[in-house]
């Protein structure tokens, strides 16, 4: 019986130490993400900044503490670039912006988002470079950056996310070579097909980034 | 008689003349008449023009010395509506007209045109309307025309330049349009030019240089565009130049340095580019300087202001000025009032330079990229009324010494990183009405001297750390309207003394750790129209008192632990959004909840509400957002609710719901989410969901729902989520279901659908979080099709009659990372990438073989008892010969075409190198080329030489060069892919 208050009390202390993380960083992230976009289909008609937070957002989807953990914005019709902000959202799970005309470069304080499983941005007209920051992805899975319009190298940081199920970078401008390390070892050559790159990289003392 | 033919003559003469000049002044009060006639006097100014009195003691006229004729009418500000008569024309020694500020209609006639004599014509602020007459080119004495704020159009036509006399022109605030014509020029005499307010267009002319008397110009809020021509810098007598707000480009001409009387430069809200000419800072007489909104830039460290001692505005926000604050701004005798350099980049730590500008009173350079700390010294600016810093990065504390700044009205602090507590010196700011704080790092208590600061009228600390509790003395902010101390630390009760800050209307504590009841003094906050109390720790049941609050629109006080009813709440008719989630109130909605006919969102949801679903909800047409889920509803849907047909959000999950899915659902075209899971929803799924073309979300889920799925549902093409699993529905799953082709989830697990797995589901290729289809009674084989699925996750087909082989081309599913083909009648061998699951997602099938299972050739030899071991002996022997066979004719025919290419070719190899070598360098062939166009591939000799020399030599080198070999390969088969 004590045990059982003794537990109880330690539950009580431990439920009052969560902290109600409410803040509507969030909601002001993808607000700000929104303002650089346009809609010409009203898929963010229901964005209203004055909520408190984002989570009865169409194309958001919240945990139960409020965190945004989906974003679903694929084949939506969306024309505009990325910001730096969406890196505020520290939560996100899914980031599903595949299938849009956005442009511009991919911020790479997408880095930032410690607990994405998945990075859909096939099917735009991404330029630039892929960001090193994605390697900070340690839970990342899935990384689909094909169809885009993507220059310079394959980052080799890129071979320390040892969770990458599935790789895509497919018909972009990539060059120089594709990397062979950590997961790098089971993607299939589809997903490197058209682009600039020539071959995986020769391992031992030397450069990696030649060619590009 | 000569003298007396004389005298007589003269006497002729007089009488003629005296009868000539009164019948002059008897025609000019006939002309008066007939214009006072055109007049409506509700002022009775006109009231002694009358008949038979001398006209020369008609209000509001002059007459000539010699009392012969009107030269002057003077009617301004005398109420007159009604139009000029153009017999005005008649009074043909008038010089001044002067009907300024009435209202007055109509055009400005013509036959002004013949009055030679008119020097000043003043007609401003009526409603005239039509052109400025042509006929004006014939005033030629005219020095002023004042014709301003009227509904004058047209344009400025160029015979403006003939009126050579002009000293004052004045078009201001009317419609005029078209171009500043270059004419405009030969107005050697111009001394004011106002044309602000219209819409000119076009540049400003450079001959506006030959008006060499030129003091004040004015073209503001135009269309002009162009450069600010340089030649203005000529206009030296010059002290107004005011362009702000037009589409002026280019830079600041340099030339304007040379306008020694300049007092005032407005050039607000245009596109001027480059840097601010130095000498424009020097101008000695200069007190208003205003560049604010254009895209000037260049670092202002280095502006000088010493020698001015006259300025008093200076205003250069919203540009991109760079570098830190001037170091000369003020000198002892400064004027400066106004310091206005808000959203640049400027940076640096705070302007100590300001601290000599005694005289300032509004400092406002937020938005920059100031930081550090914000100076103690800040006290010397005594006369301080408004004080913007916000959007910095400050850091460190807030100076106590902010509280002997006792003129300081407006603090604006938030958005930096001001650390340490509020000082309570703020107390001593008897003015102080705004002061905002939020979205800084602030933390302590809350001063409870802050409390004395008598005229604070709005309050906002939201974003900070701000502890312990709301000052008891609060009560005492009488003029109070805004309080905001969101997302704070606070603890404890809300100080009944907040219900005496009557004139309250925004009150938003959510974000905290407070506690208690809410108390009945409430009940006097009688403006309130907004109460946010969310996330904290209050309890109890809300004071009936809160019903008298008549304004509130918008309510949010979710996730507390209140109890009790919510009828308090619903005391005002104007709410438009309703929060309650998470708490613990009880009983049924009121139907006083329908009264706000405006409402958008009713949040009720986690609660223990019960009783039904009010039908006067029906009234409440635009309701977008119902959300009751989690609470004890039951009953039907109302009718009603089918009014609301702006719904986009139809949320009733985990209740008792019962009766059938309505049909009306299909006229709610704005539905984008219905969740109606967790329910007793019974009947079946009407095929008018398919209407709902916005849906994005479709959740029925864990309800007695029967029937088949409609195949209208093919129809939502927006659908992310499916979600139909654990009901009773029967019949196949329909093949229109392929049209829903943004689908990531699809769950019909736990029903009683029978038939084949459509192929269509295969074309869903964004499904990715499940496809669930267990636990019915499907048949037939899998559709390869499934193996486009190249982004799903989860994969769940278990528990149905499912039979053949699982297809091959299912490997495919790279991203799977869950499948369950369980409990079905599977057979053959399992595709090989699925040996990655655990056994139990294939178990319970009749004939599936192949790892993670027992190995194919194992579950045949079991099959195949009837195989003797002698046969099998003999097949292994059989294999074994011929395999063996068909490598030593293989080795054959390569040593054959060894020596061929032996003989051909010349040796480059100088170890002469033998058959391993020969051949590396053959399928290393290709790709040989490919690096070697590549220069690293000579710089790094020492370690790619071929295997076998570097085999010789050392071990290490060795090692790498062997890896590089077997990376080659890879390349070389990846290449032929590529």
């Amino acid at each position: 019986m004590a045990s059982f208050f003794s537990s109880f009390f330690l539950l009580s202390i431990l439920l009052t130490l969560t902290p109600i993380l409410c803040t509507n960083s969030e909601g002001n992230a993808l607000h700000a993400l929104r303002s650089k976009f346009s809609d010409p289909k009203n898929v963010l008609q229901s964005w209203d900044p004055t909520l408190v937070n984002p989570c009865t957002w169409f194309h958001v989807t919240c945990d139960s503490n409020s965190h945004v953990i989906r974003l679903d914005l694929g084949n939506s019709n969306i024309s505009g670039a990325l910001g730096s902000e969406l890196g505020e959202l520290k939560h996100l799970q899914y980031l599903e912006l595949y299938g849009n005309k956005i442009e511009g470069k991919i911020p790479k304080e997408l880095g930032n988002l410690k607990n994405l499983i998945s990075m859909d941005l096939y099917g735009n007209n991404f330029q630039g470079e892929i960001p090193k920051s994605f390697s900070k992805l340690k839970s990342l899975r899935f990384l689909r950056l094909n169809n885009n319009k993507l220059s310079g190298p394959i980052p080799r940081e890129l071979t320390t996310l040892s969770n990458l199920k599935v790789f895509d970078v497919s018909n972009n401008n990539l060059c120089g070579t594709i990397p062979v390390d950590g997961p790098f070892t089971s993607f299939p050559i589809e997903s490197f097909e058209n682009n600039r790159l020539n071959g995986p990289e020769l391992q031992g003392l030397v450069s990696y980034d030649f060619g590009c | 008689m000569g003298k007396m033919q004389n005298a007589i003559f003269l006497f002729i003469l007089l009488i003629s003349f005296l009868e000539a000049s009164l019948g002059a002044l008897s025609n000019d009060s006939f002309w008066l008449l007939k214009i006072k006639s055109q007049f409506t006097d509700p002022m009775g100014v006109l009231s002694n023009w009358s008949p038979g009195s001398n006209i020369c003691t008609w209000n509001g006229l002059e007459c000539s010395k010699d009392q012969t004729r009107v030269v002057g009418i003077n009617l301004s500000n005398s109420g007159l509506s009604g139009s000029i008569s153009p017999d005005i024309s008649h009074l043909v020694s008038l010089q001044k007209i002067d009907l300024s500020m009435n209202f007055l209609t109509g055009m400005i006639p013509t036959e002004l045109g013949n009055l030679q004599d008119l020097q000043e014509l003043l007609l401003f602020s009526n409603y005239l309307t039509g052109f400025i007459p042509v006929e004006f080119r014939l005033l030629k004495k005219l020095q002023v025309l004042r014709i301003g704020d009227n509904l004058l159009t047209g344009e400025l036509i160029e015979t403006i330049g003939e009126l050579t006399e002009l000293r004052v022109l004045a078009l201001a605030y009317c419609q005029f349009n078209g171009t500043i014509p270059s004419e405009i020029g030969k107005l050697k005499r111009l001394q004011s030019l106002h044309l602000q307010a219209n819409s000119f267009s076009g540049i400003i002319p450079q001959e506006l240089a030959s008006c060499e008397e030129l003091e004040d110009f004015a073209a503001s809020n135009n269309n002009l565009e162009g450069e600010i021509p340089s030649s203005l810098g000529e206009l030296r007598f010059l002290e107004i130049l005011n362009l702000a707000n037009n589409t002026l480009s280019g830079t600041i001409p340099p030339e304007l340095s040379r306008l020694s009387r300049l007092r005032y430069l407005n050039l607000f809200g245009n596109r001027l580019t480059g840097e601010l000419p130095l000498g424009i800072i020097q101008l000695p007489k200069l007190q208003n300087l205003d560049l604010s909104r254009n895209n000037l830039s260049g670092n202002i460290s280095r502006f000088d202001f010493n020698g001015n001692n006259d300025l008093e505005a200076l205003a250069l926000s919203g540009n991109s000025f760079t570098g830190s604050f001037p170091e000369k701004l003020c000198t002892r005798n400064s004027k400066l009032r106004n310091v206005l350099l808000s959203v640049n980049r400027l940076s640096g730590d705070f302007p100590l330079a300001l601290l000599n500008c005694s005289s300032l009173e509004v400092l406002d350079i937020s938005d920059n990229e100031f930081e550090n700390k914000i100076p103690s010294e800040i006290e010397n600016l005594k006369n301080l009324t408004d004080l913007l810093l916000n959007n910095n990065s400050f850091s460190g504390g807030l100076p106590p010494e902010i509280g002997n700044l006792s003129n300081l009205v407006s603090l604006y602090l938030f958005g930096n990183m001001i650390t340490g507590e509020i000082p309570a010196e703020i107390g001593k700011l008897q003015k102080l009405s705004v002061l905002y704080l939020y979205e800084n790092q602030m933390s302590g208590n809350i001063p409870t001297e802050l409390t004395n600061c008598s005229s604070l009228s709005e309050i906002d600390f939201f974003g900070n750390h701000i502890t312990g509790v709301i000052p008891e003395t609060i009560g005492k902010l009488k003029n109070l309207v805004f309080l905001q101390l969101r997302q704070n630390d606070l603890s404890g009760p809300v100080p009944l003394s907040l219900g005496y800050c009557k004139k309250l209307q925004t009150l938003s504590l959510g974000d905290n750790n407070l506690s208690g009841s809410l108390s009945k003094t409430f009940g006097y906050l009688s403006e309130l129209t907004l109460l946010s109390l969310y996330n904290n720790s209050f309890e109890g049941p809300l004071p009936e008192s809160l019903f008298l609050l008549k304004n509130l629109t918008i309510i949010n006080i979710s996730n507390n632990r209140f109890y009790g009813s919510i009828y308090p709440l619903l005391g005002s008719n104007l709410l438009l959004l309703l929060d309650v989630t998470n708490n613990s109130f009880s009983g049924p909605i009121p139907s006083e909840l329908a009264m706000s006919k405006n409402l958008t969102r009713i949040r009720l949801a986690h609660n223990h509400l019960n009783g039904t679903i009010p039908s006067q909800f029906g009234q409440l047409t635009n309701l977008n957002f119902l959300d009751l889920s989690s609470n004890n509803f039951t009953g039907e849907l109302p009718l009603e609710l089918s009014n609301c047909n702006k719904i986009s959000h139809f949320l009733v999950s985990n209740n008792q719901i019962s009766g059938t899915v309505p049909q009306w659902l299909g006229t709610l075209k704005e539905l984008g989410e219905l969740d109606f899971s967790h329910n007793v929803f019974n009947g079946s799924l009407p095929k008018q969901v398919g209407d709902c073309s916005r849906l994005l979300k479709l959740s029925v889920n864990q309800n007695k729902l029967s029937g088949g799925i409609p195949e209208e549902i093919g129809n939502l093409t927006s659908l992310n989520v499916l979600k139909l699993q654990r009901n009773n529905l029967s019949g196949a799953i329909p093949r229109t279901l392929g049209g829903c082709k943004k689908l990531f989830e699809l769950r019909l697990s736990e029903n009683s659908l029978t038939g084949s797995i459509p192929p269509e589901l295969g074309t869903l290729t964004e499904l990715q979080v499940i496809l669930d289809l267990s636990k019915n009674s499907l048949t037939g084989e899998i559709p390869v099709s499934l193996s486009n699925l190249v982004k799903l996750e989860r994969l769940n087909l278990s528990s149905n009659e499912l039979k053949g082989e699982v297809p091959e081309a299912l490997g495919r599913l790279t991203s799977l990372h869950a499948l369950n083909l369980s409990n079905n009648h599977l057979e053959g061998e399992i595709p090989t990438t699925f040996s990655r699951f655990p056994p139990n997602s294939f178990k319970y099938n009749d004939k599936l073989c192949g790892p993670p299972l027992t190995s194919c050739r194992e579950s045949t030899r079991q099959e195949k008892k009837q195989l003797s071991n002698t046969a099998a002996a003999g097949i292994v022997v059989a294999i074994v010969f011929s395999a063996t066979v068909i490598c030593l004719y293989l080795i054959y025919l390569m040593l054959r075409i060894w020596c061929k290419w032996k003989q051909a070719s010349i040796s480059s190899d100088d170890n002469g190198g033998g058959e391993k070598a020969g051949k590396e360098e053959k399928w290393g062939d290709d790709h040989h080329r490919v690096i070697r166009s590549d220069e690293y591939w000579d710089l790094n000799k020492m370690t790619l030489l071929p295997c076998e020399r570097s085999g010789k030599k050392d071990v290490s080198s060795m090692t790498t060069t062997c890896i590089f070999h077997h990376s080659m390969s890879r390349e070389n088969s990846m290449r032929s892919l590529v």
